[in-house]
């Protein structure tokens, strides 16, 4: 039901209208008083309710991030907006309200119950990202398309479900429809769904529920295979030897090589093509094998690194709590002590071995900091020192492949070069049998045209080659540059400093423990 | 106290067992300390030590001949040519070797005849699943059986009773023993002999005071050293030791001189401990005649060679000091003649059976194969020996007879009563074993281990008992008389699943020193351990949700109450000084926010909470709160100030809390330091509870019966008598409800009431009318198809005539095949027919007398 316009006057939600509800909704009794007095963070409030009050638009709440449940019902709003910043809601109210069209909740993935009860909707859409949906309300709204209603199958968590006072419930076979198509859900229209029902309905849309069951499935196939194709792919990226396993690069060498493709077609040349692409693929194998094993062999090597970095940190961890803990002992005995002591002299005595012992404490702290940056740094040089052994052995490796392939390619030039002249010699003396295209003839028409043409084909062929190496020389060594940068920066620098203003922090607040104590027996 | 339980230990030894609760509990009220006469009195009284006299048996007890089959009293004559083969063997042996002892080859049975000691053997499997195995097997005849020793001792003894006979008087001299124990090894499958030698006096007379407890030795603690750490390639270096090397080695050297000196004093100690407890020298030594048991590896997968000493069931090595000598061997196939040399005890001696220079066989049905494969060279050197070998075996082949002994039979309840009337003494060194058969003492108990400080045994140490079937399932219980401490071991299954309780049997009472050990994965709560002193509880838990792992509380003393009772609260408990509660990582919470341990200063109105530490960092962040003044005001409202509240916060770049959140925190700790101290009440109280069930079950210690001891369960044999009873009722029944000849008759004239005379003579004529109608029909019947078979084969027999010219072969067999059952039918037919005029007229007065006898028709006749 819609409100008229003209009875009320529309709000907008303004500032003082928010602490009013915040205030209202916060903590109660003596919490409540010491909240007023220190003021609430709205990025702090967790559930707010904004209902009857008329309000048109929803705007000013990007400061409740951490919001989980927001009630808006019963206003006038006529679109979804201002939710952007809402991403933690899992609970949402609009019901009671003008919407004419679900938009604009991309960004609420959390979200499980949706209200949108009483409004203009007239189409399910939008909702895409609301994947974790258990509860929907669309209960009277303007829906009148039964197909659309597929549209929900996507939301596997679906359970409960209310779609009544739509126009398409007056249709017979509307209940049958929505149990046979969103087979999952429990409760339909505020009732549950029973077994006998469901299997009545499934069975009345037997043929077409199946077909769309195969569809999905075969979606989903595919879906998984692209899925899978991708990792895969995307590991064959990690050892920088992507595509190699495949004829890619060869047919990239053809790809921009016009007159080499046209060049192809002469006769007597198959074979030799034949050839050479068999050879210059084994090569590729080749490399892609040597590239997988040799990933796979640094991908150990990280592995082991980071197991013993770890178990280092972990024992120096170890020692320097017993440490602590050690001195926490002391100081509570000494506390003890000093508590019931009356002699002036001996407290001031005590406070300073108190003193002495912090200092004892901050020494040991840093003692074994010390010793952890000098380990960590050895091992870190070793690390880096094989790391890049490997890598160079690898392009090393990588090179000398590639290099096969470069000559392959200048036998085959030499090959192309001579047949060349020959099919040229029998194109003048008219005795080639075959028939030959245009575009080929178009370069047999002189000695220099061919030569230029199968000369430029095999530059084009030689850039490419050259273009894969640099590839994977750059990118190998990028990668290793970024590594080792990136563990001489949070293992060396960001670890350290963090250590030392933790010890330092900790000294700090012992020795004002101290004073505080001073101050007080004073 | 040392003086005052010498003495309690020396009642234990002479007053039954009963006795023994009792003065554990008089122990417990006697004061500690004794004064002087006391102690003079307990000195004279120490000195005072009674030998219960021992009578002297007749050597040959005579038993009932009537009782023993007829095996037992005579010789078969195979049995009587084996003795004389035995005799002959005898004299051979003597003639041959002058200076050797006489073989144990053919004593008297307990009939006075004269038996081979092969035959004695009986091997037998019993259908208990402990005598299965070598230990159970040897573990229950000592226990089975009570020992009478040789006498004398160094002399073979005149007479082997049977096993079954053995197994019936339960006791026996070491070669009954032995027999017994080989009869049912050999029938469980091992190779079992028994062996006729020379042993020490200790074992002889099963003396194992000098022996330590098998159930004292220590289990040896297979301690796998912890693994090495793997060397990684990148293991960091450990720190550069940066002491002086030259002092280190000083140290260590130091060091170990001293732990030499150290042990060098142990091993003197030792030795001179060794050298007193040595036993005094024998002078039969060597010469005391013993049997025991050898088990050789092959069969049951017994992996070496080993002895089983009858007398306590235990297995000694090959090697063992206990056994001098060895005459000879026998199973129940053959006998072996040692012809090894044994002046150095039984080290070293080959038992290859099959090797005849070592072992002189009797019978040369040698059943163990030659071990030795000779080689090709000794082949064609020792042919000759072969070839008269086995002439011999040709020429003189006998096999044992089979064995004269009854089946060896052991009822269940025997096996159950294990020791002779079900109880058995062991005295050891330092310790004192008794062993009770299971259900026969009332309080479930099957053995108690005394361990003693001294050899005499006066000065009781420990004790340690073992219960069955008990229905609080005590399994165990140690009593150790010096310090008093108690500990009861539980098996699953109870309520509150207690497993292991500990306490001080002077003060038993709730609020002392005890640890109770619990199942904690039958609890709900997860507890694991309680340890309580009088002034302090620390609980353990396990696998809590809220991750809880320690709990400990400090009591205080209690308030002295002036005058009559305030509240009914101050009766509940101790006050509580100091609660503490650790937690383990709970992961899905930053380590900041997770809390480790929470200490409530109850009597300091004050919290404490330490958190986690995280990952990357050493130190944790810690938080103080002061409780506000009337924090213990029902409804009262809460103010909170920022005094109330310290904190160190490990990171300080972190935003400060909220006041609200601080105040909430505050609210939070209260409820759960509420919750907190009700738990600890609640553990007080299961405490109490425990400790009433316990006295409660101390007092009445009911025993269970398992459902499927058919025995013992009263119920079930209720049951099944009912069951009988029930079946015998239903047969009854059945007899009465059998054929009434005159109910057709009867339902003829409407199944009146009252027969008139009339009718009742009717009634009888009709039925016996009918009889005979039926038997004259049934005489008809027989005739009319004894006519129509015998006129078929005329027939046949027709027709054979006719065409016998020119039947064919197959034809004419048919022909006669049919001819043959034909007549075979006609015959059968006859008899019936015969038989059926013999029986007629008998049932025809079987019915009349049937009738005559019928009660309704009795009155009539």
């Amino acid at each position: 039901m819609s409100r008229l316009y003209d009875t009320v006057e529309p709000a907008v939600i303004d500032e003082e209208m928010l602490k009013k509800a915040v205030e209202e909704q916060g903590p109660k009794e003596e919490a409540g008083k010491i909240a007023k007095q220190e003021g609430i963070d709205f990025g702090d409030v967790l559930s707010l309710r904004l209902d009857f009050l008329n309000i048109l638009k929803i705007d000013n709440l990007w400061e409740f991030t951490k919001l989980t449940k927001l009630q808006l019902d019963n206003n006038i709003i006529e679109k979804i907006e201002g939710l952007e910043s809402l991403v933690n809601l899992v609970w949402l109210d609009l019901s009671f309200n003008n919407i004419e069209v679900i938009d604009n909740l991309d960004s609420l993935t959390k979200l499980e119950d949706l209200t949108l009860y009483s409004n203009r909707i007239s189409t399910i859409e939008n909702m895409d990202s609301l994947l974790n949906l258990h509860v929907l309300s669309l209960g009277r709204n303007q829906l009148t398309d039964l197909e659309n209603l597929r549209y929900l199958r996507r939301f596997k968590n679906l359970k409960t479900l209310n779609l009544s006072d739509n126009p398409f419930c007056k249709q017979d076979e509307y209940k049958q429809y929505v149990i046979a198509f969103l087979s999952n859900l429990e409760f339909l229209d505020y009732r549950l769904v029973d077994q006998q029902s469901r299997d009545a309905a499934i069975e009345k849309y037997q043929v077409s529920r199946d077909e769309m069951l195969h569809n999905e499935k075969q979606a989903e196939i595919k879906k998984e295979d692209e899925t899978k194709r991708q990792q895969e792919l995307e590991k064959h990226k990690n050892a920088y030897v992507e595509l190699m396993n495949g004829p890619d690069l060869f047919e990239q060498m053809y790809a921009e090589d016009k007159e080499g493709q046209k060049l192809n077609e002469m006769p007597g040349l198959e074979d030799q093509l034949h050839s050479f692409k068999e050879k210059f693929m084994q090569i590729c194998t080749q490399i892609f094998d040597f590239g997988i094993a040799e990933h796979e062999k640094r991908e150990e090597e990280v592995k082991s690194f980071w197991e013993c970095v770890e178990e280092a940190k972990q024992d120096n961890k170890r020692l320097g709590m017993v440490h602590i803990d050690e001195f926490t002992e002391t100081k509570k005995r000494m506390l003890l002590e000093m508590s019931q002591m009356s002699d002036h002299k001996m407290v001031e005595q005590y406070a300073r071995d108190y003193n002495d012992k912090i200092q004892v404490l901050w020494d040991k702290l840093m003692g074994l900091e010390l010793q952890l940056v000098d380990q960590l740094e050895e091992v870190i040089k070793e690390f880096e020192r094989n790391m890049q052994d490997m890598v160079g052995t690898f392009v090393e490796n990588v090179q000398a492949l590639l290099s096969q392939c470069r000559d392959l390619e200048n036998n085959h030039h030499e090959k192309m070069m001579e047949i060349a002249i020959v099919t040229l010699e029998k194109v003048i003396k008219n005795e080639l049998d075959d028939e030959i295209s245009d575009d080929l003839k178009m370069l047999l028409v002189d000695k220099d045209t061919i030569i230029n043409a199968v000369s430029s084909s095999h530059d084009v062929h030689l850039l490419k080659i050259d273009n894969k190496e640099d590839d994977i020389v750059t990118r190998i060594n990028q990668s290793l540059k970024n590594l080792i940068e990136q563990i001489h920066q949070d293992e060396e620098i960001t670890r350290n400093r963090m250590r030392v203003s933790e010890i330092n922090n900790l000294i700090d607040h012992l020795r004002e423990e101290m004073d505080n104590l001073e101050v007080m027996q004073n | 106290m040392d003086s005052s339980e010498m003495n309690e230990g020396e009642i234990h030894q002479i007053d039954s067992d009963d006795v023994i609760k009792e003065e554990d509990e008089t122990e417990n009220e006697e004061g500690e300390d004794l004064t002087e006469d006391a102690e003079a009195l307990k000195a004279e009284l120490a000195k005072i030590v009674v030998h219960p006299p021992s009578y002297e048996q007749s050597l040959m007890e005579e038993f009932d001949q009537a009782e023993f089959s007829p095996s037992y009293k005579d010789n078969l004559p195979k049995e009587n040519l084996v003795l004389q083969y035995a005799e002959n063997f005898r004299r051979q042996m003597v003639q041959l070797y002058r200076d050797r002892k006489p073989l144990f080859l053919n004593p008297v049975n307990e009939c006075g005849v004269e038996k081979f000691v092969c035959t004695t053997i009986r091997p037998t499997l019993l259908e208990f699943k402990e005598l299965y195995n070598w230990d159970g097997a040897a573990e229950f005849v000592a226990d089975y059986l009570n020992i009478e020793p040789l006498k004398p001792e160094y002399e073979l003894p005149k007479r082997l009773i049977s096993p079954s006979t053995v197994l019936k008087r339960q006791k026996g001299n070491c070669f009954e023993y032995s027999t017994l124990l080989c009869s049912l090894l050999i029938g469980a499958g091992y190779d079992a002999y028994v062996i006729s030698g020379y042993a020490t006096k200790e074992t002889c007379l099963a003396d194992e005071s000098r022996d330590i407890c098998p159930l004292l030795k220590k289990k040896e603690e297979v301690q796998e050293e912890a693994r090495k750490k793997e060397m990684k390639k990148y293991n960091v270096k450990p720190p550069r030791d940066l002491r002086s090397k030259f002092e280190l080695k000083q140290e260590s050297k130091k060091e170990a001189e001293k732990q030499a000196e150290k042990e060098k004093q142990r091993k003197e100690e030792e030795e001179r401990i060794a050298e007193l407890e040595k036993p005094p020298p024998d002078p039969y030594f060597g010469l005391r005649i013993h049997a025991w048991v050898l088990v050789l590896s092959g069969k049951r997968e017994v992996p070496e060679n080993f002895f089983i000493e009858p007398f306590t069931g235990l297995s000694h090595p090959m090697d063992s000091s206990n056994y001098l000598g060895i005459e000879s061997v026998w199973n129940n196939v053959n006998y072996w003649v040692n012809m090894q040399d044994c002046s150095e005890g039984v080290k070293g001696l080959s038992f290859d059976l099959g090797d005849s220079t070592v072992w002189e066989f009797m019978f040369p049905n040698n059943d163990k194969p030659l071990l030795k494969i000779p080689d090709a060279e000794d082949d064609l050197n020792d042919m000759d020996d072969d070839e008269d070998d086995e002439e011999h075996e040709v020429e003189k082949y006998l096999d044992m007879p089979p064995s004269w002994v009854d089946a060896l039979k052991l009822s269940h309840r025997d096996f159950q009563m294990r020791c002779p009337h079900g109880k058995k003494t062991k005295v050891y060194k330092r310790a004192k074993l008794e062993k009770f058969a299971h259900y026969l003492m009332k309080d479930g108990l099957i053995s108690r281990l005394s361990v003693y400080e001294d050899r005499e045994l006066t000065d009781l140490m420990k004790v340690h008992e073992y219960y069955a079937h008990r229905s609080d399932k005590l399994t165990q219980k140690l009593t150790n008389h010096r310090t008093g401490q108690v500990c009861e071991n539980f098996d699953p299954g109870r309520p509150r699943c207690l497993k292991e309780h500990q306490f001080k049997s002077s003060t038993p009472g709730p609020e002392n020193e005890r640890v109770m050990i619990f199942y904690h994965e039958a609890r709900v709560d997860g507890l694991v351990k309680r340890e309580e002193t009088q002034t302090e509880m620390t609980e353990e838990y396990s696998n809590r949700d809220d991750f809880l792992f320690y709990k400990y509380v400090e009591f205080g003393k209690r308030a002295k109450k002036f005058g009559p009772q305030e509240t009914s609260s101050a009766n509940k408990g101790r006050p509580i000084n100091k609660m503490i509660q650790k937690f383990h990582r709970n992961r899905n919470k930053p380590a900041n926010e997770d809390i480790a341990e929470i200490i409530f200063h109850v009597a300091e109105d004050k919290i404490h909470i330490s958190y986690h530490t995280e990952d990357v960092r050493i130190a944790a962040s810690t938080r103080e709160f002061l409780k506000p003044p009337n924090w213990d005001e029902k409804g009262a409202v809460l103010t909170f100030n920022p005094e109330m509240h310290q904190t160190f916060q490990v990171d300080p770049m972190l935003p400060m809390n909220k006041q609200v959140e601080l105040y909430e925190m505050l609210m939070e700790l209260l409820k759960a330091e509420e919750k907190c101290r009700n738990e600890v009440r609640d553990s007080q109280n299961e405490v109490r509870n425990i400790l009433d069930d316990r006295t409660k079950e101390e007092a009445a210690s009911e025993l269970d019966i398992s459902v499927y001891d058919t025995e013992r369960n009263e119920k079930a044999k209720k049951h099944r008598r009912e069951l009988e009873r029930q079946q015998l009722e239903e047969k009854m029944r059945k007899q009465e409800m059998d054929i009434d000849y005159l109910a057709p008759f009867l339902a003829k004239i409407g199944n009146p009431e009252k027969l008139s005379k009339q009718q009742a003579f009717s009634l009888k004529e009709e039925c016996l009318a009918d009889l005979k109608q039926r038997l004259i029909d049934k005489a008809n019947l027989i005739q009319a198809r004894f006519e129509k078979e015998s006129q078929e084969l005329e027939k046949k027999q027709a027709w054979y005539q006719q065409n016998q010219v020119s039947m064919g072969k197959e034809d004419e067999e048919e022909y006669l095949t049919y001819c043959k059952e034909a007549i075979f039918r006609i015959h059968i037919l006859d008899l019936r027919l015969t038989r059926h005029k013999e029986q007629a007229p008998h049932k025809y007065m079987q019915l009349e007398q049937k009738l005559r006898n019928d009660e309704r028709l009795s009155e009539f006749f």
